[in-house]
């Protein structure tokens, strides 16, 4: 019974995680680079939040809103400063300038709300469901929900619609993408826009149920986004998915049975010995290890 | 490339002085207690100095404070601050100004009557500070 | 001196040891996220070597060396096919295990009745070798500089002699070396292994400069420092690490007037600066030019 309990809990949270590995999967996927202020951008949204919650008294939907406009406004900020400025194959350079950022983003976020934990709006409070006998936490079902939907809508975009096949193109092969006329800037920001969309959803359903916010959220969200979308395979969006759902029970069984520094030791441990051993994700659909994807040090 | 040499034959020698086998020498330890100064990121830290643990009070003593965020070393370093005497025998007072709230590692430095250094960690949140 | 100007120095001179060790493996096409572990490492042995087991300094450091060496070479094995993300994060991965055990590990000695010795998250406290030998700031700062001087002449032989570029050519092109009969996997496995060294000595130095570490202080943003000065100061010849440790601490140093706003000021100018040189300050055509410029000098003094 524990066993199914701990496997159920670590869905749930897996949910969030795999969100946060689709905003990763999709800059990555799309551009074969590594964004490392995505969880600075994510933080800015949440703290947006909570500073409309502490400053103007929003609710819930009131700091939603502001945590998506922000996160939007500084995914475009670190896209025109980071990526788009550098040609292909100067992946390693846009990623330390993004780095550069994250550095920014966070400082400002801090002058903005410098105390250790902001209070952040609750979305469903304690309240919860009886599903198959069990109380559970609406906060811990509906990112569940959540992600599920913004999954499948994904897929939907960039799979059935014209618009992600253009999205697709311009992935596999911008100059031949150029040539036919896409516009390939406009549709780079659109990229980095929804990643960070989604990242703002995934770190609003997060401070929500914790209902606060902490400086160490950027950081924490770079970290699970990047384990999951590794485990599940890189480039991936299905194995992003996949990736956080793996991480989250992975998690949850780990803590149950050895505590949280224990916990964090073996995920690190399984993350090493999986791209060791299956560089393409546990299951097999992301990039083969010899893919460097254009992640090297640009040819300025 | 004459450059290069002579600081390798300074690295050498200084080698040769860490070959030397270690003296027993007098130590320092330090207990430091903060309190907001009214401006923000702003502290007052008294800080006791004793030879050895429980040993006598340090008087006369040369010794600054500064202090580093141990999560990003350097990057918010303070820079360090005299501490004046305090009134009581080996008690000194010294006001630190941080870049941020959060956990510092205080770095108390001693020139005279000897060389030594104790860190200790702390929290400074904008109400008040707790050892960690 | 100013002490002031003698602690930044010596600081930067100790971050040179991991810029040069994330700058080594850059070399073979890869790029590490996980170098902190490795100065971790050097750091707690180092440490404990000088302060529990009553080591003198040289010795210390040399284990310091040797176990960021075999601590790299262990990573470096099972991820010989690796490039890009994947062996960025697998290093990244290990780095943090690495950090985690520092924080659950504990060993404790007494000495002179005061416990000394690794405490888990609370740290590691007490590494006076340099005050109980009374080693002043700027003989420190001379041992620093002098063995990153003899470490730069020797890897700039290195970077001209046939291992160095059959090094740099596995890092450019693997497919095209690996035609020309370069063992690839040795390479790279080579590089890995001494930026661990490298890093190791560093920690070394480090630890004994701080007198205190701690496991805080080895996480993923130290790596990804490690990594910028090469990128910032240039990958074109060794100096440019070096290059972009003194830059990005003068920098960071000159910024002090924006008290509150450092990291926005600097984060931003270095954002700036990657655009300008994509490949860093001292980047291979700026070498050549400078190399260019020294020969011009030197031949009107013929």
């Amino acid at each position: 019974m524990d066993f199914l309990l701990n496997t159920a809990d670590g869905l749930l949270a897996g949910a969030a995680y795999a969100l946060l590995a689709v905003g990763f999967a999709l800059v990555f996927g799309i551009f074969g680079r590594l964004n490392l202020a995505f969880g600075a951008t994510i933080m800015a949204g949440v703290y947006a939040g909570a500073f409309a919650h502490a400053h103007f008294g929003a609710g819930p939907v009131g700091a939603g809103l502001a945590v998506l406009a922000v996160s939007v406004l500084v995914g475009l900020y670190v896209e025109r400063l980071c990526f788009a400025p550098f040609a292909a194959g100067a992946g390693v350079t846009a990623m330390v300038s993004s780095f550069a950022v994250w550095m920014q983003i966070e400082e400002a976020a801090m002058l903005a709300l410098p105390d250790h934990t902001q209070p952040f709006p609750a979305l469903w409070g304690d309240a919860s469901m009886v599903i198959g006998g069990e109380a559970v936490r609406l906060d811990r079902l509906m990112p569940g929900i959540a992600a599920a939907v913004v999954v499948a809508g994904l897929w939907a975009l960039l799979y059935r619609a014209r618009f992600g096949l253009v999205l697709r193109a311009v992935a596999e092969e911008p100059a031949a993408a150029r040539i036919i006329g896409a516009p390939v800037e406009r549709l780079s920001s659109a990229i980095f826009a929804l990643a960070s969309a989604v990242g703002g959803l995934a770190g609003f359903l997060i401070a929500a149920a914790d209902q606060q916010a902490t400086p160490m959220l950027g950081m924490w969200a770079m970290t699970k986004g990047l384990t999951a979308t590794m485990l599940g395979g890189l480039g991936s969006l299905p194995g992003a998915v996949a990736g956080g759902l793996v991480l989250g029970v992975l998690e949850a069984h780990l803590q149950w049975h050895l505590g949280p520094q224990a916990r964090d030791l073996i995920v690190y441990l399984v993350l090493f010995a999986a791209i060791a051993l299956r560089p393409q994700g546990l299951f097999g659909w992301g990039r083969p290890a010899n893919d460097d994807g254009g992640a090297r040090p640009g040819r300025g | 490339m004459i450059a290069m040499r002579s600081t390798a034959a300074l690295a050498v020698l200084s080698l040769g002085l860490a070959l030397l086998s270690a003296q027993a020498a007098e130590r320092m330890v330090a207990a430091i207690a903060c309190i907001p100064a009214g401006a923000r990121l702003a502290y007052d830290c008294t800080v006791e100095l004793v030879r050895g643990p429980g040993g006598p009070p340090i008087v006369e003593a040369e010794v600054e404070l500064g202090a580093d965020m141990p999560s990003m070393p350097m990057a918010h370093a303070v820079r360090p601050v005299r501490a004046v005497p305090a009134g009581s025998p080996g008690v000194y007072r010294a006001r630190l100004v941080l870049e941020m709230h959060g956990e510092w590692a205080v770095k108390v430095t001693l020139a005279r009557p000897f060389r030594d250094q104790d860190i200790v960690m702390l929290r400074f949140e904008t109400d008040a500070v707790t050892s960690r | 001196m100013d002490p002031f100007l003698v602690s930044v120095l010596t600081h930067a001179g100790v971050l040179g040891f991991i810029a040069l060790s994330a700058y080594v493996v850059l070399q073979a096409g890869v790029f590490s996220l996980g170098q902190q572990a490795f100065f971790a490492i050097g750091a707690y042995a180092a440490g404990i070597a000088t302060a529990l087991w009553g080591w003198t300094l040289a010795p210390g450091l040399a284990l310091g060396a040797l176990g960021g060496a075999a601590a790299a070479f262990l990573v470096g094995l099972p991820t010989l096919r690796l490039k890009g993300l994947h062996f960025a994060v697998a290093t990244f991965a290990f780095a943090e295990a690495t950090r985690l055990v520092f924080e659950m590990a504990r060993y404790r000695v007494l000495i002179d009745g005061m416990p000394v010795g690794p405490d888990g998250s609370d740290g590691f406290r007490g590494i006076r070798y340099i005050f109980e030998n009374d080693i002043g700031p700027v003989q420190f700062l001379a041992l620093i500089w002098g063995l990153l001087g003899i470490i730069l002449v020797g890897l700039l032989r290195f970077e001209r002699s046939p291992v160095g570029i059959a090094l740099r050519m596995t890092g450019l092109d693997a497919g095209l070396a690996a035609q020309q009969g370069v063992g690839v996997a040795a390479c790279r496995l080579g590089a890995v292994t001494l930026g661990g060294a490298l890093a190791g000595l560093g920690g070394g130095l480090y630890a004994h400069m701080a007198t205190y570490v701690e496991p805080a202080m080895f996480g993923p943003m130290m790596g990804i420092h490690a990594l910028a000065y090469g990128l910032i100061g240039g990958l074109g010849t060794p100096f440019g690490p070096l290059f972009g440790v003194l830059f990005d601490v003068g920098l960071l140093e000159s910024t002090r007037l924006f008290h509150g706003y450092r990291m926005i000021v600097f984060g931003g100018l270095v954002a700036l600066l990657l655009i300008v040189r994509p490949r860093g300050v001292l980047d291979e055509a700026a070498v050549r030019w400078l190399g260019h410029q020294w020969r011009k000098a030197g031949a009107m003094f013929r």
